[in-house]
């Protein structure tokens, strides 16, 4: 809690709270759009300090993934080989015989990599789970007597297995329980169905409690929900912005954020990720040489964002680029769709997390799927830009509105957080997801792994590089009854396979301790330490950098 | 629309040419397989010149499935590091082969067709020529 003088990190907790009880009297003078020091108390504003680490392995790991894939193609054309000539089984579809004179349907070569590659290890994807997704559950057995190619279920079921994959942030997705009787009462009066859209006969009044709780949680003026969090991105950025528009996305950016700016029929451009000095040499190219043949100026940039990238578990560099937004005159859309509820000290996402302003951003959008435990998406901001939206979003007029439980399962989320229900349970899980979160990543780099991203998010990639570690450390994991999502090559760059963790406040110090035991005998095994900067298991003096939190 | 990737490259073939420590796998495998067989460019010109397309589905709607690979590296975008660098490494090869063959006049000929076979295709005037048609769809 003590500030200390001119230090480098400012304690987010007590400062936010009287900026955002206050609202308009905040003490900062704004000239030309940059925010002079906050005069409060006589200390200059200082920003929380970014400590995120994306280490490169030794250059012989990443020879070998090479030499893995390489012999992974080699191996497949041989066996694409043997099946032409017929002295191997063919799997996948082939054209009917009477069609073989006609033009393909499909080029061969494109499922390439799925036949050869994907296929031998595709026992780590899609595995059904039929339990609630809470910090154990269970999964369904399943063999395979073809190499994959077809699975049988064995009818048994694997029992409490440790979630690391699911994005249970809070602990929220959980089977049903008192708490929840509120959400059984609307299920009894609405149903389940709302069988219409916005515009026509699907506002509910659960709708409107909805948008006004998630309003107030955000400290914004208004919100809008919509019943699917992909199509909240899809739908709106076409709404927003039009040809003649400029979006600046990010890199990394996910696919509905691509496919919306794709849609809107805007131009668009990409920054690298997270590096806020590329994007204001494209914001200075495009404020100077304007519209590609004309060169008059654009209608309007938008620079597309995310709270926390769930590949990289990197947090979005906020102060930077609202800095740059401010000084360039461009609009601001942030996709909190793994940061609401994971981070900041009450839990509202990467503005939160920032001690900032949420008047600042202009487009807020977020999801109720991970930390809420429901299903759906929301888009917050000035009351004008959601009238806006009500009226031309192409959601609002042509998608089904959200369920009447689901809006009742999020009122009731919101309010725990928030405290509404006269207890502190909500703030309680989310310092024990942040604890959870510095713990398992503390204790990961350690034992040596490489891990990419921030060092307070929740969500922990591991880096595993070979394509062969990827299907051993998934199989192996699950025997020890541990259930990872891992990803490899196209969905990532091609040499940076990884694991990622998702942790969760409901995961106990057990459930963790067991986890990285395990990870520890594995990373052994398969040699998966590759990082060079061991720290000390020695505490230095000193190192402590945030005191709100007690460990 | 990237379905399932974490990226934005609409074509993660374009990129694998520049990926870190690539260059030292193509040296370490042709210094290998060199080794092993001195065909090495006959190698390379199947994997960079006469396969086309991607072995996996890209969203950029089969632009890229009647390039090779040499024509998608990068985007189509000549002279850049990868490219160069791959120009580079059979003129190096030939050297070295032309030296332990010492000079023999058979194996001279045969190292300057295979030599050539694979520099030709390289040459930005090639960039999407199919002569006689040969390997067009």
């Amino acid at each position: 809690m003590a500030n200390p003088g001119g230090g480098a990190v400012c304690n987010g907790n007590l400062h936010n709270h009287k900026k955002q009880s206050n609202g308009s009297q905040s003490g900062n003078c704004r000239k030309n759009g940059i925010i002079k020091e906050d005069q409060q108390n006589g200390k200059p504003h200082c920003y929380k300090q970014i400590v995120e680490s994306f280490e490169e392995p030794p250059l012989h790991v990443m020879v070998f993934t090479y030499l893995g894939y390489g012999i992974g193609t080699l191996f497949g054309h041989f066996r694409d080989f043997l099946r032409k000539c017929g002295i191997e089984k063919c799997n996948t579809a082939i054209e009917r015989e009477k069609q073989r004179d006609f033009v393909p349907l499909y080029q061969d070569f494109e499922n390439f990599y799925t036949r050869n590659l994907y296929m031998r290890i595709r026992d780590n994807w899609n595995r059904p789970i039929c339990s609630a997704p809470g910090p154990q559950f269970d999964i369904m057995e399943r063999v395979s007597d073809d190499y994959n190619w077809t699975f049988r279920f064995t009818g048994r079921t694997i029992k409490d297995v440790i979630n690391m994959g699911s994005y249970n942030f809070l602990g929220l997705a959980a089977r049903y329980d008192e708490s929840m009787r509120t959400i059984k009462e609307v299920l009894e009066v609405y149903g389940t169905g709302v069988s219409s859209t916005r515009q026509e006969m699907g506002t509910l009044d659960k709708h409107k409690e909805l948008e006004d709780l998630v309003a107030k949680f955000l400290n914004v003026e208004a919100a809008m929900v919509f019943g699917m969090g992909f199509a909240t991105n899809s739908m709106n950025i076409p709404a927003l912005v039009g040809k003649g528009c400029l979006i600046l996305s990010d890199e990394l950016n996910h696919a509905s954020l691509v496919l919306g700016a794709r849609l809107s029929g805007a131009t668009i451009r990409v920054f690298k990720h997270n590096n806020s000095q590329n994007l204001e040499m494209l914001l200075k190219d495009a404020v100077i040489y304007g519209q590609p043949r004309t060169h008059r100026a654009w209608k309007k940039i938008l620079i597309l964002v995310e709270g926390i990238y769930s590949m990289e578990g990197s947090i979005l560099h906020l102060p930077q680029i609202v800095a740059l937004k401010n000084k360039y005159k461009a609009y601001l859309y942030i996709d909190e769709a793994h940061s609401i509820g994971a981070v900041g000290p009450t839990g509202r996402g990467v503005v939160d997390f920032f001690g900032m302003d949420p008047r600042e951003i202009d487009v807020l959008m977020g999801t109720f799927t991970k930390s809420f435990g429901a299903a759906g998406g929301y888009i917050a901001g000035r009351k004008d830009l959601v009238d806006y939206l009500r009226a031309n979003s192409h959601s609002a007029a042509y998608a089904t509105s959200m369920s009447p439980p689901i809006s009742e399962k999020i009122i009731t989320s919101i309010k725990f957080l928030m405290g509404d229900d006269g207890s502190t349970q909500g703030l309680q899980r989310i310092q024990q997801l942040a604890k959870n979160t510095r713990y398992f990543r503390k204790k990961l780099s350690e034992m040596g792994f490489i891990v990419y991203g921030n060092e307070k998010s929740p969500v922990v990639p591991v880096l595993l590089y070979m394509p062969g570690k990827v299907a051993a450390f998934a199989r192996s994991l699950l025997q020890k009854k541990i259930g990872v999502v891992v990803v490899g090559f196209p969905a990532t760059p091609l040499a940076e396979a990884r694991a990622r963790f998702c942790i969760s406040a409901a995961h106990t110090r057990k459930n963790l301790n067991t986890v990285l035991e395990a990870l520890d005998e594995i990373g052994d095994l398969l040699q998966l330490k590759y990082s060079r900067h061991r720290k000390s298991m020695r505490r230095e003096p000193y190192e402590e950098t945030s005191f709100e939190l007690d460990d | 629309m990237n379905v399932g990737t974490a990226h934005s490259e609409v074509n993660p073939n374009t990129r694998v040419m520049n990926s870190r420590g690539i260059w030292l796998s193509y040296v370490l495998a042709i210094g290998l397989l060199h080794v092993v067989l001195l065909s090495i460019p006959f190698g390379m010109y199947i994997f960079l010149h006469t396969v086309k397309g991607t072995p996996f589905e890209t969203p950029d709607q089969g632009k890229a499935r009647l390039l090779t690979h040499w024509e998608q590296m990068d985007y189509g975008v000549q002279f850049t590091a990868s490219r160069k660098f791959l120009t580079i490494t059979p003129i190096v090869l030939y050297f070295l082969t032309s030296f332990y063959t010492k000079y023999d006049q058979i194996h001279f000929v045969l190292n300057t067709v295979s030599l050539m076979s694979v520099l030709i295709p390289k040459l930005p005037q090639l960039h999407g020529v199919r002569i006689f048609g040969i390997n067009k769809y």
